[in-house]
């Protein structure tokens, strides 16, 4: 090697407060550089190839109580046999409560995504409640994301609260005070970090309609969809967190979540085993 | 309980959309704007200090710049983040080589930004300023009513939950990003960045001796610039538009002895970028 690894290198302009670099490719670059940024582009590394991600919704499935959860713990827990599963879960109506207090006390974003976290940590504790039979509990998120690959070797599954941890670093929305990145996001995020084979939201719908079938009758069932003209509709209401639309338009190892209907538990089966049994929304091909 | 009987009574208006309709429902949404909000620390100044830019020169940039701010104890109220440098930018190559995704990247960051925290929490030590992570911030109001500062790591604590850049695969939420949130959470009284350059150029003045200075823009007009280098992490002029506190960051030389406190004291030194 003709230069060493480090090096007390005097900048270009010997100013007298020299920096001291480490020798490295981003060297004295700076990362808001757009050639820089280009040129990190490459290969990704997959954590857990083999692993699903599911997110378990808060007020669609848990508030919905025994008659909706107890069918669903059954078929996840036959789902244990086969396939290794990260289970998230949603907070609920608690979280949308204290969202309301919280914003007619006139606390800013960041300290509604950090109130949030502790109902669906709640619902996590429930659903490692139920499944504790089958070895999954539900894991502290201080330790989930480090020692996510160990627990997942030595049991079938785990259990977490799906809320990310922006906590008082979550992003002002563009739109009202209410978080944007929330468990759907949590659930999207880690599964395109580790790398995991799918990503199922258990919601209460069936999939994505062109307008709410709640109050639209007539709303028209959407199976597939691509990120592109699911912005093109522009759609006013969705099943899940808008953000994903985004999330998923930059995603480089997910290519597309599906949402099932959790009231519908055997649905889940067929989603995991890679069929339509929802809406499917795919990443454009790049 | 019978259907549309209200026990729950309690609850406001606004309450009762929230727990029955859809959170992604732009117009439920458009509601929650609610009354106004509270600042929760007024009269504290969020300062990031850059990690290549200052931290990286070592004793000969970063002594004056710590004897100015213990000079404004007592009369700035300060939030110091740090940021990474030339450290992460080695990790960042390692792990981009390796096949690192994003947020195993965040949290390689993280690391750097939190050894500089911890070094400039020993040079401020004998002040009684404490360095705090994230999951210490409850105590933030204390130790700054108390000793005037604290020091925190200005990566935000996403690790793996980091979302991927539109381009590339370094987080696109760093030390400025993080050190940005803090202040427009907190309702902070200003945002202030220390560099090595005297703000923001029309091109990078280390390289293009063309570089004309511009003292005040709005993030639209820099927008418009399209530059191909920007001076704070563009995920911060994204931030700036949807604000609801902090509307206007503040882009200083700290190389220059006495440039802190004239922003502290709300001077118009540097760069100021502000939302539209």
């Amino acid at each position: 090697m003709t230069e060493p690894d480090f090096l007390p290198m005097i900048d270009p302009e010997t100013d007298t407060k020299p920096r001291h670099h480490v020798r490295s490719r981003l060297m004295r670059e700076s990362l808001l550089d757009r050639q820089v940024e280009r040129s990190t582009e490459g290969w990704v590394h997959r954590m857990l190839p083999e692993a699903h991600v599911l997110k378990i919704g808060g007020r669609s499935i848990f508030d919905a109580g025994r008659a909706v959860v107890h069918p669903l713990v059954e078929v996840l827990a036959e789902c244990l046999e086969k396939w290794k599963l990260i289970l998230g879960t949603g907070g609920g109506v608690r979280t949308r409560h204290v969202f309301s207090i919280g914003i007619d006390l006139g606390l800013p974003t960041g300290v509604l995504a950090q109130l949030a976290a502790a109902d669906a940590l709640a619902n996590a504790h429930i659903l490692g409640t139920l499944l504790a039979p089958q070895g999954v509990v539900a894991i502290p998120p201080e330790i989930f994301g480090h020692l996510l690959p160990l627990f997942l070797h030595s049991a079938p599954g785990v259990v977490f609260s799906s809320v990310p941890p922006y906590s008082l670093w979550e992003h002002p929305p563009g739109i009202g005070r209410i978080p944007p990145h929330r468990t759907d996001a949590g659930a999207f995020l880690l599964a395109e970090c580790f790398g995991c084979r799918s990503l199922t939201l258990v919601k209460d719908v069936d999939g994505l309609y062109d307008a709410d079938p709640k109050r639209e009758p007539s709303a028209r069932f959407i199976p597939e969809i691509a990120v592109s003209e699911l912005r093109r509709l522009g759609l006013p209401t969705l099943p899940f967190e808008r953000v994903l639309i985004d999330l998923l338009e930059n995603a480089r190892l997910l290519d597309r979540f599906q949402i099932v209907n959790g009231h519908k538990p055997e649905r889940i089966a067929a989603a995991l085993a890679g069929e339509q049994v929802g809406t499917i929304v795919y990443r454009d091909a790049p | 309980m019978e259907q549309g009987d209200r026990v729950d009574d309690l609850l406001t208006e606004l309450g009762h959309a929230l727990v029955e309709g859809s959170l992604n429902d732009e117009e439920l949404l458009s509601r929650t704007d609610g009354p106004s909000l509270i600042h929760i620390l007024p009269d504290a100044n969020v300062i990031k200090i850059g990690g290549q830019s200052f931290i990286d020169r070592g004793r000969a940039a970063v002594f004056p710049l710590i004897e100015e701010i213990v000079a404004n104890l007592g009369r700035h109220e300060m939030i110091l983040g740090t940021g990474a440098g030339t450290r992460a930018r080695h990790a960042y190559s390692v792990g981009l080589d390796l096949g690192m995704p994003t947020g195993v990247l965040s949290v390689l960051g993280t690391f750097v930004s939190m050894q500089n925290a911890r070094m400039l929490n020993y040079l401020l030590a004998k002040h009684g300023i404490p360095f705090i992570e994230p999951a210490q911030f409850a105590q933030l109001p204390l130790y700054l009513a108390e000793r005037g500062a604290v020091i925190f790591f200005g990566m935000p604590p996403y690790i793996y939950w980091q979302q991927n850049p539109a381009v590339g695969r370094i987080p696109p939420h760093r030390t400025d990003t993080g050190s940005y949130l803090v202040s427009e959470v907190l309702g902070a009284r200003s945002m202030i960045y220390v560099k090595d350059v005297d703000g923001l150029y029309t091109a990078d003045p280390k390289k293009d001796s063309g570089a004309r200075f511009i003292p005040r823009i709005s993030v639209s007009e820099l927008k418009e610039l399209d530059l191909q280098d920007v001076v704070v992490e563009r995920a911060v002029l994204d931030l700036m538009a949807n604000a609801q506190h902090r509307r206007s960051i503040q882009v200083i030389n700290g190389l220059v002895p006495g440039n802190l406190t004239r922003a502290l004291d709300g001077e118009p030194v540097g760069t100021i970028i502000f939302a539209d």
